[in-house]
């Protein structure tokens, strides 16, 4: 399956990004431009990852977490949502899920959205 | 035993993980056994792809062959690409290290090597050869083609 991202901002300073399909090495980049527009755009405090439809994720996608990080700031949190369980345990077995917050549903603190 | 060839590009990583999952789906491995296997191999033939060809200024092909057997299914990806094996690259990650902070080398080859039962590489006659053995559960084995 081939993979989509899909951007939107909210609150102004929230990024949504909705991942679809397989996330591997031919389909970081597609991410990484993403994250350099959000990069050079508004301040984003908050980057949102919606998984719920993200069937595959390879390391690169870790990779472009990092990214993320890198490119957003450190203070920048990170949320990703409804991630199926094979990437869960990607996310866990590196590590990543202790400087992510993982969330069931798209309900940031301080925010009723759906 | 099914073979398949393919250019090592980027664009072969789809098709490769299909293959795999059909051999994971004929050998019966469970879900979860089945994406860490396809994981392993679609993150191995990236670094081939990225380093072993890419990096290296070579252009190559990738050869996958599945082969089962009453207890086992292996995978075996050989490349023509400079002379690599995984686990002389699998330093202990720092999996603890604050995101921002971390060098990301090695995640694939972490997932990879530590996803499947048993992982060999062997270097010969200018070629690659890493081989992903999974163990076939004993229900896969009764309802298995093998």
């Amino acid at each position: 399956m081939a993979f989509e991202v899909i951007s939107r901002m909210e609150s102004g300073d929230t990024a949504i990004l909705t991942l679809i399909g397989e996330l591997d090495a031919a389909a970081a980049p597609d991410l990484r431009r993403e994250i350099e527009l959000l990069a050079s755009g508004d301040t984003v405090t908050r980057l949102v990852l919606v998984l719920e439809e993200l069937s595959y994720m390879a390391s690169a996608g870790l990779r472009a977490l990092v990214f993320a990080k890198q490119k957003l700031g450190a203070r920048v949190d990170l949320y990703l949502v409804g991630t199926q369980a094979p990437v869960v345990e990607t996310i866990e077995l590196t590590g990543f899920h202790r400087s992510v917050v993982m969330l069931e549903t798209l309900e940031l603190p301080g925010q009723a959205t759906g | 035993m099914e073979t398949l060839t393919l250019p090592g590009t980027l664009d072969s990583l789809a098709p490769i993980r299909e293959f795999v999952d059909r051999a994971a789906l004929a050998a019966g491995l469970e879900r979860k056994a089945a994406y860490r296997l396809r994981l392993a191999v679609d993150e191995i033939a990236t670094n081939v792809i990225s380093y072993g060809y890419g990096e290296a200024g070579m252009r190559g092909e990738l050869r996958l062959t599945t082969k089962m057997d009453t207890h086992t299914l292996t995978i075996t990806l050989e490349d023509t690409g400079a002379a690599y094996d995984p686990q002389e690259a699998l330093v202990p990650a720092d999996l603890h290290t604050p995101l921002e902070q971390r060098s990301v080398g090695g995640l694939g080859i972490f997932l990879s090597v530590s996803g499947v039962d048993e992982f060999r590489y062997q270097r010969e006659e200018g070629r690659n050869r890493n081989l992903f053995v999974m163990h076939r559960t004993p229900e896969a084995q009764t309802e298995g083609k093998a």
